[in-house]
């Protein structure tokens, strides 16, 4: 009798994570034209901000370099981890293999984030195309420290872990409606902007600023770059990370409880 | 019968089945309430995220390479409308890998209407309603605050340019369809194009240098969606590196950009092979 252990409820997912991946890689034109695409979004996304500051030295206690090197890694960052195609959950629930998947011995929640963290991981080539872009022209700032390195590194993977958290939280909207096309645009571009991918917190309207800093969105991209280009520092520092954990810890929570609603809900088409 | 449809002239003939088409594309679309409002506010949102996004930003710096809030908003509002003109009439073109890969151009081959004229009346692209519906808001808010003195010549021009504008960017399209003939999957290629035009478009584009700028009109010809008639109406053509007589002329660049566009996805039509056996 197989013994369910950690390395072979591992191995039962890496086939996931691989299939993940490789949706990415084997396409390889559409690869190839996301790339050419972030190299040119990269570039006319740095002349907007470097237009953006002519005339002004600082704009809410932001220069030039740090905006725009912002905006250069925001972009290459979502689009690493924010894929137009999140999840498959909802196509597969649409076509009945839902039920399938649901009699695998590893849970459904396991095996969807395996699979769209394997996603992410075919799609580091896109990011690194905007990331030598970016550095080619010149629009990309190092960290002041290590340490802020080290730390934007940690809250990166936090950030990474929440929208691999929120992302299958959205999909499983599939298990109560079918017509989620317009839910799912809503949540794509509502997170996109309130993430801080497209503009950081700083330039936003200063009664919208507190709102959203309680949000999780604002612990996807704007909460690691803003450790990254070094605006947080002692007390501020540490509760960035732990809003984060504690966002991430709080979404896994809900996922778990929708999930089991869901469970009860399912009827696959044709028997 | 059909011997009264055979007298028709290939144009008439043409309209007749586009009539037919769309009625039943868009009868279907509407038969479910829920989608249907979902769709229009996913519409909505989506192009509403880049109005948001100058918003914010000119609301902290004021002015873009000389634009000031009520010009740059006009702008946009001129680029969203004539998106709605691309994409309510057009939309279902994003579907033509699918409608390929699934066989469905086999059949649009048999029957008595142009395969284009089918691949765009596939279905009735519902969240295009909420394009327009924020496009023509848009335009009807912003342009009385833009610094333009409306005489009714410019209204004229102003729509002129919106259908001509959304001509470019359905020609654009066009072009880029028919290369799905050849290749497997040219959704990414499509967009990109989308995603840039989106992004980009309701920009000053001579901020992106002269090169940039000649690009973007001559190669990748998004000027002509918005930018170049916007100069027009806003007295701005000397800040164009092109003579300004091509920034009056800019509404018909439309019906040329489509006219090469829906030429070349015809001559692609040619090397189609059939997915099936």
């Amino acid at each position: 009798m197989p013994v369910d252990t950690l390395s072979t409820r591992l191995t039962g997912l890496r086939g996931f994570y691989r299939a993940g991946y490789q949706s990415v890689l084997a396409y390889r034109a559409d690869l190839l034209f996301g790339i050419v695409g972030l190299v040119i979004q990269a570039t006319l996304t740095v002349v907007v901000w470097r237009v953006l500051f002519t005339g002004h030295d600082q704009v809410a206690g932001i220069g030039s370099a740090t905006a725009v090197a912002y905006a250069v890694l925001a972009a290459c960052l979502q689009a690493v981890v924010m894929p137009w195609q999140f999840s498959s959950l909802p196509l597969r629930v649409m076509r009945g293999q839902i039920g399938v998947d649901m009699i695998r011995p590893r849970s459904l929640i396991s095996q969807n984030l395996a699979q769209a963290g394997g996603t992410m991981v075919g799609r580091l080539p896109l990011g690194a195309a905007g990331l030598v872009t970016g550095l080619a022209l010149g629009a990309v700032k190092a960290p002041h420290s290590v340490l802020d390195l080290l730390v934007s590194v940690v809250s990166m993977a936090l950030g990474v872990a929440n929208i691999l958290t929120i992302n299958l939280l959205v999909s499983m909207t599939a298990f109560w409606t079918l017509e989620i096309g317009g839910i799912m645009i809503l949540y794509r571009f509502g997170s996109a902007f309130l993430s801080g991918a497209l503009i950081p917190l700083w330039f936003m309207p200063e009664w919208l600023q507190p709102i959203i800093s309680w949000l999780p969105f604002q612990a996807q991209i704007y909460a690691p770059l803003s450790i990254w280009f070094g605006t947080r520092h002692g007390a501020d520092l540490v509760g960035t990370l732990a809003l984060q954990l504690a966002w991430v810890m709080v979404l896994f929570l809900l996922l778990q409880l929708v999930w089991r609603r869901a469970v009860h809900r399912v009827v696959v088409l044709g028997g | 019968m059909a011997e009264q449809v055979k007298t028709l002239s290939p144009i008439r003939e043409d309209l007749r089945a586009s009539r037919i088409l769309l009625r039943a594309g868009w009868r279907a679309a509407m038969s479910y309430r829920i989608s249907f409002l979902s769709a229009i506010l996913g519409g909505m949102v989506l192009q509403g995220t880049q109005l948001l996004f100058i918003g914010v930003l000119l609301a902290k710096f004021n002015v873009i390479d000389g634009w000031r809030l009520n010009d740059i908003a006009f702008l946009f509002g001129m680029r969203l409308a004539a998106h709605a003109f691309y994409v309510v009439p057009f939309g279902a073109l994003l579907s033509i890998d699918q409608a390929i890969q699934q066989g469905d151009v086999d059949r649009y081959l048999l029957r008595p209407a142009g395969t284009y004229l089918q691949v765009i009346t596939r279905y009735a692209p519902l969240m295009a309603l909420g394009d327009a519906l924020l496009g023509f808001g848009a335009v009807a808010v912003f342009a009385p605050q833009a610094s333009v003195d409306w005489t009714p010549g410019k209204v004229v021009f102003l729509i002129a340019a919106l259908v001509g504008g959304g001509l470019v960017e359905t020609g654009m399209q066009t072009f880029l369809a028919g290369l799905s003939f050849r290749m497997t999957s040219t959704m990414s290629l499509r967009i990109l194009a989308d995603d840039t035009i989106t992004r980009f478009s309701g920009y000053p584009l001579t901020m992106f240098s002269r090169w940039g700028f000649l690009s973007l009109t001559f190669i990748f010809p998004m000027a002509f969606i918005a930018y170049l008639p916007a100069t027009v109406l806003l007295g701005r053509t000397d800040d164009l590196p092109i003579p300004a007589w091509l920034a009056y002329l800019s509404p018909a660049g439309g019906p040329v950009v489509f006219a090469i566009g829906l030429v070349f996805f015809n001559r692609m039509i040619r090397s189609y092979t059939s997915p099936g056996s």
